[in-house]
């Protein structure tokens, strides 16, 4: 496979980060972004997104609702006729 | 219908609880909408978990439910959005730490800014599988969407999420 351009490897971006490229690809993919520092950014950021969102974006349901939900499925569950 | 694993309902709730609740929350900004999007969904799920047939994976037929549940919800209320200082974030879970817990509740503001920018698909999309670790596949079959519409929507939102949180990568 011949190099690829910044714009080329734009395109391969979604699939690259999910890993679900050829090797072919992967491997042009990786060749560009060891020469460019453009692409480098671009790619760790978006791997970054995902990061902060899982690690600080995530929610907990409160314990008071999730009690509440969790006794109206077990009534529920004991008896499927209410 | 898988004889072998067949999973109750208080045993999906366990497991999905807090996903269907942040997809909620991502949809309505709104954690009173986000915890009926909860009731609602795993209301439903029990009602028919007898008919899941058990040929997908079983979180996207769940979140097939959750998200329809948020936009219905959505589309029937659009109140003032709660301020986000009150909401619980896994990561405040045994923090002590308060200044850590200052800067990670104001992470948590901008998060919610970001993303409450872009449009609910989006929105949807970037959350499954950014977040709660869906495969593509996962997503289009609990959004209803092809695949390529999916990876479409993933570009958009990871590149306008990564524009707006550059100073936090
Ligand atoms: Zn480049």
């Amino acid at each position: 496979m011949t190099d690829l351009t910044c714009d080329e490897l734009d395109a391969l971006l979604a699939e690259f980060l999910d890993g679900t490229i050829t090797d072919d690809q992967r491997d042009a993919a990786l060749a560009h972004l060891a020469t460019c520092d453009a692409c480098t950014i671009v790619v760790t950021e978006m791997r970054g997104v995902g990061a902060l969102f899982r690690q600080h974006g995530r929610l907990r349901l409160p314990d008071a609702a999730r009690a509440r939900i969790r006794a109206q499925l077990e009534a529920a569950e004991q008896d499927p006729t209410s | 219908m898988t004889a072998a694993a067949s999973p109750t309902v208080t045993s999906l709730f366990e497991e999905f609880a807090d996903g269907i609740y942040t997809l909620g929350y991502r949809l309505t900004g709104d954690r009173q909408l986000a915890e009926d999007v909860v009731q609602e969904t795993f209301i439903k799920v029990m009602r028919s978990l007898s008919s899941y047939r058990g040929d997908g994976p079983i979180a996207a037929w769940l979140y097939r439910i959750g998200y329809r549940e948020a936009i219905a919800v959505t589309r029937k209320r659009k109140d003032e959005p709660t301020e986000p200082d009150t909401m619980v974030y896994l990561a405040d879970r045994s923090d002590d730490d308060v200044e850590r817990e200052i800067v990670s509740r104001e992470l948590a503001a901008v998060l919610d800014a970001a993303i409450s920018s872009l449009t609910p698909p989006l929105r949807a999309a970037f959350v499954l599988r950014d977040v709660e670790g869906l495969s593509t596949v996962e997503v289009a079959a609990a959004l209803d969407a092809s695949e390529s519409a999916v990876k479409m929507r993933l570009a958009r939102a990871r590149e306008a999420l990564r524009v707006q949180l550059k100073e936090y990568l």
